[in-house]
Formats: C-alpha cells, sequence, structure tokens
C-alpha cells in the first residue's frame, strides 16, 4: 500500500513538473535553455567520447559533472527549484515519501536529460569489456545519476541553512570561494603531488563508483544504492528543517543620517549589504575566491599572482552583483516615481564604497608583499573597478532577469530568480565585460610602465560616469517596461529579430552589416592588433596596426576599436525601439508596442 | 477646475488580452473615488498607467493638467501611490523607509523625521522600530505603503486595494486618515472589490468590467435606488447567475 502511495505520488509529482516546464519554456527562457542544452550535449558527447579513449580520463570526467551538479547550484541561483516543497506542505505527505517524490521530479529536465547522456559513457566502456559489463552498465547509469541529483539537493539543502545566520552565510561563502578557486587552480596541486596525468583520488569520489562497478567491482554498485539510500534519508530530513521561517531581528538598528537623496541611496544600499545574508555570501565568496586563487601558487613557492587577489575579487563581485535591478524584484517602482533622483548613482556608489576599501587594502598589502609590479597592478586596480561600477547597473537594466520579489521567495535563499540560466549567462557576460575594461590600461602598463596608472583612472572614471549615464537613460526611457518585466517574471516575446522584420530592406542591409562584421575592426584589428604593437610583434600577418610606422601603430588600433563600436552601435541604434529613443508618450492613434517600430 | 486626475483613452493589450479599452476617467478635485471590478477587470492596470507605472498602447493621464509622460517630474511629484503587492526597500525598517523615501523625494531632513515619527505612530508601527519590511506581515506592509505615499503630502492619492488584509482596528484608523485628507482639500482614487466599503468611503464611483467603464458618476447616479453591491451584480454579472451549489459538499 505505501510502497503503491509512494509510486503514485511520484508520479503525480513528474507530471506537475512536466506541465510546469512546458508553461515556463517561453520567448527568452526557451532560448536559454536550448542553448544551455545545446552546450550539455556538447560536453556529454565530449564525455562519451573519453570512454573510447581509457578509464581514467572517464572516471575524471564524472568528478567534472559531480562537481558542476554540486557546486553550479549553489553559485546561482539554488538549483532546479520548480516543484518546491512548501507546495505539497499541507497534504501530510510524509517527509520520506515526499522526498521521493521531489527526487522523481528532479530527473525530468534538462540538466538530468544530458548528463543521463553523458552517462553512456559508461554503457560505451560496459560494451567494451564484455556481456556482464555491459549489463551492469544500465544500474550503474541510473544510480549515479540519483547521487548526483541528491547530492546537489542536499548540498544545496545545507548551504541553504547555513544562510539563515550570518556566520553561516559568511563561512558558506568562504568555503565554496576556496573550492572554486582550488578547480582553476588545480595545476597547481597536480605539481605539488608530482602527478601527471589523473589523479587517482578520482576513482574514490563517489562520481567513480559507476565505473568501478562497470569495470568489476561489484561492490561499488551495492555503495551507490546505499548512498542513494543515505542521501534521500538526509534529504527528506533537511526538507523538515526548510519550512521553519527564519528569525526575526531584534538588533538595535544604527539611525540613518544623510541628507542628500544621494546619500540615501547609498544608505539603503548599504544597509541592503549588510543586511541581506545571500549578499553577505556573495561578497564573502569573492573575497575568498579573490585570495584563494591569488594565493594558491604560494605552495609551489611562486608569489607571482599574489597582486592579482584585489583585482580577481573585484571581477568576481561584480559578476556575482549582475543583476542587481533584478533582486530587488518590484522595489522598481519607487524609482519611477521619483524621477528627479538618480537612483543609478547612488547605486555606483554604494557598490564602490562596499567593495572599493577591500579591492585596495588587499592589492596594496600583497603586493607590497611581493613588491610588484607596481604600475601594471595600480593601472589595472582604478581601471576594474571604475569598469565594474558603471557595468554593474549597465548590464542589470539591459540584461535584467526579472527576480523573485524578497518578501515572496521560498525556502531556498539562494533562489533569487526563476531564470537561473539567464542569471548565469549574465554573471559570465559581466565576468568578460569587466575584464575588458581592464585592457586599455593593462596595455598600457605593459608598455609604458607608469603611465598605465593614469590610463587606468581615465578608463575607469570613464566607464563609471559613461556606462552610468547609459543605465540610468535606459531606466528613465525603459522604466514601466522593465517593471512589467519584474510583475509578470517574463520578458516580452518581442524580440531583437522581431525588430529587425520591421526595417526597411535599407535599413535591415546597413544593420546586418554593421553587426556582422562590426567584430573585425574591433576584435583582430583592433584590440589584438594593440596586443602584437604592445609586444613589439611588427608586420603580422594581417593585422594593419603592426605594419604602421612605429607613432601610427596605437593610433591606428585605436581607430579600429572605434569603429568597431561604432559598427555595433549603428546597428544597435537601427534594432532599438523607438519609445526609448523618444521619451514622451505615444500620441492616441499611434499604437506603441514594446520593442516594435511601427513605420508604414 | 482642473481635475486633480484625468485619463482619457488609456489602452492597454497583453498579449491578446485587452486588459484596459480606452477608459475615460474624471477625478474632480476634492472627491473619494471609488474604482470597482471583479478581479481581473482591469483596475491596477489602469491605475498603474494612470500614475505613469505601466506605459499605455494609447491614450493619455493627466495629474492636475500635468501629464505623466511627457511631464514626469512635476506629475508624480503631486501623487502619491500605494501599489498592490510591490516589493519595497526589503531589508530597511520602516522609518528607515520613510527617511530615504523622503530624500529621494527632495524633502528636507528635519521634515522626513518628524513626519516620519507621526505617520509610524499614527499607524501602529513604530513598536515594530527594529523590525525588516521584509519581515512585517501583510498588513503591516499595506500600511507602510501607505505612509510612503502620505509621506511628501501629496494632494492626489491614488490606492490600490489599500484595505485588503488590514485589520479592523487599523482599517479604522486608515478611514478616518482617508477622511481627514480629502476634508482637507485633497483627492483619492481607491479601488476595491468591497462594495460596501466603497459606499462607506466614496461619492464617485466608476465601475470597470472587462478593460471598459460600466458606469461612472457620484455614487447616487450609479446605485439608484438599489445598492452599490446590487447594481454591481447587475452591471457586471453573467446573464445566467444561479449560483451552484457544491453537491459533493453536503452530507
Amino acid at each position: 500500500m505505501a510502497v503503491a502511495l509512494t509510486t503514485v505520488t511520484m508520479l503525480t509529482m513528474a507530471r506537475m513538473k512536466v506541465a510546469m516546464l512546458r508553461h515556463a519554456f517561453h520567448g527568452t527562457r526557451a532560448q536559454t535553455a536550448g542553448t544551455g542544452a545545446a552546450l550539455g550535449a556538447l560536453l556529454a558527447a565530449g564525455t562519451i567520447y573519453l570512454a573510447f579513449i581509457g578509464p581514467d580520463p572517464l572516471a575524471a570526467g564524472y568528478a567534472v559533472w559531480l562537481l558542476g551538479w554540486i557546486l553550479g547550484p549553489i553559485f546561482m541561483g539554488g538549483g532546479d527549484e520548480t516543484l518546491r516543497p512548501e507546495y505539497f506542505s499541507l497534504l501530510g505527505l510524509s517527509p520520506r515519501r515526499m522526498a521521493a517524490g521531489l527526487l522523481v521530479s528532479a530527473f525530468v529536465g534538462v540538466a538530468p536529460l544530458v548528463s543521463l547522456t553523458a552517462l553512456l559513457g559508461l554503457l560505451v566502456a560496459g560494451v567494451r569489456l564484455g556481456v556482464v559489463n555491459t549489463l551492469v552498465a544500465a544500474p550503474a547509469m541510473v544510480l549515479q545519476l540519483a547521487v548526483f541529483v541528491l547530492l546537489s539537493k542536499v548540498s544545496v539543502a545545507l548551504v541553504g541553512l547555513a544562510l539563515r545566520t550570518r556566520p553561516g552565510a559568511i563561512a558558506s561563502g568562504v568555503l565554496n570561494g576556496a573550492i572554486l578557486a582550488a578547480l582553476g587552480q588545480v595545476w597547481v596541486f597536480f605539481v605539488v603531488f608530482g602527478q601527471t596525468g589523473v589523479p587517482a583520488a578520482v576513482w574514490y569520489l563517489p562520481s567513480g563508483w559507476g565505473l568501478l562497478a562497470v569495470r568489476g567491482q561489484w561492490w561499488a554498485l551495492a555503495a551507490l544504492a546505499f548512498l542513494v539510500l543515505l542521501l534521500l534519508g538526509a534529504w527528506a530530513a533537511l526538507l523538515g528543517l526548510r519550512t521553519g521561517a527564519a528569525r526575526l531581528s531584534t538588533r538595535g538598528r544604527r539611525p540613518m543620517r544623510p541628507a542628500t537623496a544621494n546619500g540615501a541611496i547609498v544608505a539603503k544600499e548599504l544597509r541592503t549589504w549588510s543586511r541581506d545574508l545571500v549578499r553577505n555570501h556573495q561578497l564573502t565568496f569573492a573575497l575568498s575566491y579573490g585570495v584563494c586563487f591569488a594565493a594558491s601558487p604560494l605552495i609551489l613557492g611562486w608569489d607571482g599572482m599574489l597582486p592579482y587577489a584585489g583585482l580577481i575579487f573585484i571581477v568576481m563581485a561584480a559578476a556575482m552583483t549582475s543583476n542587481l535591478y533584478g533582486t530587488d524584484g518590484t522595489a522598481l517602482w519607487l524609482t519611477l516615481m521619483t524621477p528627479n533622483a538618480s537612483d543609478v548613482r547612488g547605486r555606483q556608489l554604494a557598490w564602490l564604497s562596499a567593495h572599493a576599501p577591500v579591492a585596495v587594502v588587499l592589492t596594496v598589502a600583497f603586493t607590497a608583499v611581493t613588491g610588484g609590479p607596481w604600475p601594471l597592478i595600480l593601472a589595472l586596480l582604478p581601471a576594474l573597478l571604475g569598469g565594474a561600477a558603471g557595468l554593474v547597473p549597465l548590464v542589470s537594466v539591459y540584461g535584467l532577469v526579472p527576480g523573485t520579489d524578497p518578501h515572496r521567495r521560498a525556502g531556498n535563499p539562494l533562489r533569487t530568480s526563476e531564470d537561473d540560466g539567464g542569471l548565469t549567462g549574465l554573471a559570465y557576460l559581466m565576468l568578460a565585460l569587466v575584464l575588458l575594461t581592464g585592457v586599455p590600461a593593462g596595455l598600457v602598463a605593459l608598455r609604458f610602465g607608469w603611465a598605465g596608472v593614469a590610463a587606468g583612472v581615465v578608463t575607469g572614471a570613464l566607464c563609471y560616469w559613461g556606462f552610468g549615464l547609459l543605465a540610468e537613460g535606459r531606466l528613465r526611457s525603459q522604466g514601466p517596461e522593465l517593471l512589467n518585466v519584474m510583475r509578470t517574471g517574463r520578458k516580452p516575446q518581442t524580440t531583437m529579430a522581431s525588430r529587425f522584420e520591421h526595417l526597411s530592406t535599407t535599413q535591415k542591409t546597413i544593420a546586418g552589416l554593421c553587426f556582422g562584421f562590426g567584430a573585425i575592426p574591433l576584435v583582430p584589428q583592433g584590440i589584438i592588433a594593440a596586443v602584437f604593437v604592445a609586444n613589439d610583434t611588427v608586420r603580422h600577418s594581417w593585422f594593419l596596426a603592426t605594419y604602421m610606422p612605429p607613432g601610427l601603430r596605437y593610433p591606428v588600433a585605436a581607430a579600429f576599436v572605434v569603429l568597431g563600436l561604432a559598427m555595433y552601435g549603428t546597428g544597435l541604434w537601427f534594432v532599438t525601439p523607438r519609445s526609448s529613443r523618444q521619451r514622451g508618450r505615444p500620441s492616441p492613434g499611434e499604437p506603441v508596442r514594446a520593442g516594435c517600430r511601427c513605420r508604414p | 477646475m482642473t481635475p486633480a486626475l484625468e485619463i482619457s483613452g488609456l489602452t492597454k493589450r497583453f498579449g491578446d488580452k485587452l486588459a484596459a479599452d480606452a477608459i475615460d476617467l474624471s477625478v474632480p478635485q476634492g472627491s473619494f473615488f471609488g474604482l470597482v471590478g471583479q478581479n481581473g477587470a482591469g483596475k491596477t492596470t489602469t491605475l498603474s498607467m494612470a500614475v505613469g507605472m505601466l506605459r499605455p498602447d494609447g491614450g493619455s493621464a493627466r495629474i492636475f493638467g500635468e501629464d505623466v509622460w511627457s511631464a514626469p517630474g512635476r506629475a508624480k511629484a503631486m501623487v502619491g501611490v500605494l501599489p498592490d503587492g510591490l516589493a519595497m526597500p526589503e531589508r530597511l525598517t520602516g522609518r528607515e523607509v520613510l527617511t530615504y523615501l523622503g530624500l529621494l523625494r527632495g524633502l528636507d531632513k528635519d521634515v522626513v523625521a518628524r513626519r516620519a515619527g507621526e505617520l509610524l505612530a499614527v499607524l501602529e508601527l513604530d513598536s515594530a522600530e527594529k523590525t525588516l519590511v521584509v519581515e512585517y506581515s501583510t498588513g503591516m506592509r499595506k500600511k507602510i505603503g501607505l505612509a510612503t505615499a502620505l509621506l511628501h503630502a501629496p494632494r492626489l492619492l491614488v490606492l490600490d486595494e489599500p484595505f485588503e488584509a488590514v485589520d479592523p482596528v487599523s482599517a479604522a484608523t486608515i478611514k478616518t486618515i482617508l477622511r481627514g485628507f480629502v476634508a482637507g482639500g485633497g483627492s483619492i482614487v481607491l479601488s476595491s472589490h468591497v462594495m460596501a466599503l466603497v459606499e462607506q468611503l466614496c461619492d464617485r464611483v466608476a465601475v470597470i468590467d472587462k478593460g471598459t467603464v460600466a458606469a461612472a458618476g457620484t455614487l447616487d447616479e450609479v446605485r439608484g435606488a438599489s445598492s452599490l453591491e446590487e447594481t454591481f451584480v447587475a452591471l457586471v454579472g453573467e446573464q445566467d447567475n444561479g449560483v451552484k451549489e457544491l453537491s459533493w459538499l453536503s452530507r
């Protein structure tokens, strides 16, 4: 009876999830999911290929999948929460049955399907060994997938629990940052252990047990099954803890002292930074990542990376805050209703006040320890700080991922939005863009030494000012649309592509040329050519700037960068909806739909 | 006299659904205006467009003659808004929210401090001095929302469902405040689906149904000889209005 009931619960929950996913995958989210699935399929194909190379690489491959399942959701959005335990809290299900139902529903989705495809490598390994091994591969695949999914759920639940208290949030931030940094610097540990190739440890991680079983160590199959039961029990227990409400705060509050609108925004933001435990977690994560990443080569006695700790912290912290406006949810209405105050500038100042002191202290202290290279480091510091403080509001209003309003969030504190794919994409975009803002100052510093510092201050200030201005303009012209995205949780269906359809043939051609070829002057002829010039590489293949007389090399590369940016700007100008360029209300009888230039 | 709020031809389409179909309304100065309608009739959409929080597909909205879209600074300074269910700066206490918004509105620091103290005391939020807004109950959220709408002493209040989830004692307080506001020359637009409340408070009513104005005028013009509830059901109810019973609920 109990088994039958559990089966019914499991199937019902799985059907519910299928229905919810069908409704959720529309518009941009479908695109994100499609891109994710395509990337995942590529990774899965690569993993299956490893099975043909040999067992060691395959075991290492599965270790990477395991880490992806555990760490991925912690960094971005708290993992798959289509079905939440809270939905079922009134049904009186036993924790174990609920966990079993949620587990089965957790298998429905893109990520599990992709992982199962990757686990086909076990089947390949089995077929290459014999009939019995092939037969063992099937249950091994299912159990291995269950271990992936369950370890992911348990680790998210544990971090969620830690995020209910400040010490927990800080501790888990430090720990997660250290783990991710260690993964990024895994070569250091290889060198330390004198290891070449794949470390033996990958065989003994739970990710290797499936492969062990297929290779004839039958105990591993039993161990996998046992681990699944153990994790299921742990998850069921954690689900019970999750529904408890967070404690109310009773601490005394320091009074708000500023006397100006800008000061008020800074004070509000800084209070949010210190009181929101998710932001505490993100900040300590970025800090721990920067320090551990830069310090790990010290194990080898090499301190050359140490001065970059503060800079890595800036880049990581910017990525963590890439959805600044989205995480505040519909509170944007207050910004719309007070059009005379400048929300963006206040937030920029607050971002700097929260991050710059830490970054400056880290950078100066660590560079003093190693004794240099001062010009490069001091050039990058202001460039990246200004770049990040400019890009954070800009990216968050242009790439806004609708967040869940803080007072409506469910039991998982990591879950700030329903679109975790979008959040991840935005974070990576931010990483890349912030790094780019450091390139000019870095190049100048490498070539001319201390002049780089001036370049860094100038580009940093320009980014801060210019990107902030762009963000402000976007907020002013598209504020109501952004609020509507936040309210409904869905981006408008009309995309760039459909706007493109409304252009005339000439406009289409120009926009197409701009988008299609803008990258050529910008990247190879501009940025890359400048790198060659900086390295004194002359007359190099087709990079025009390297053929110029010495005085003209940088100007030519810079001109190409400007040309490339201008081409993208022109293309964007054509496809930008008219409402964002022409402020003011639409006149009656001239309907303006979001994202449509209704021109005859 | 310029109307406190004048909306003409406001239209909004969400996908296939016409949420507001050329809505015209005029709220005279000094009136207490009730907007009634079923769930999903278009009340929130209309009010959001009227105050500049949602861009209409067509039509215009003027607050004391100032266009909400072409002169947002002047128009929005004269209105206090209480939206339904939107977020606030959640990690601030009630007093901090008021301080923050007052400064944002360009008020003097001391004025903000004085008004915030009074508002918190009148709305009985001063006992929750250390509580962050994210930890507030639904009723408390309504009250702090009302406080933010009143803070800059606007001449027009636009309130979306101001009494939902508010306990009877607080509701009585809020009613007193709102009546005093109108008596002092202010104008109020509120939306509700509680007919008794609208009948009790408002002198003018508009009935919104399926994105259009089904009836508008003074309370007596709209309800005639019957109650507002009867008039409302007659206006918006389906033709076949036999209420069905749930057979499986009775033993």
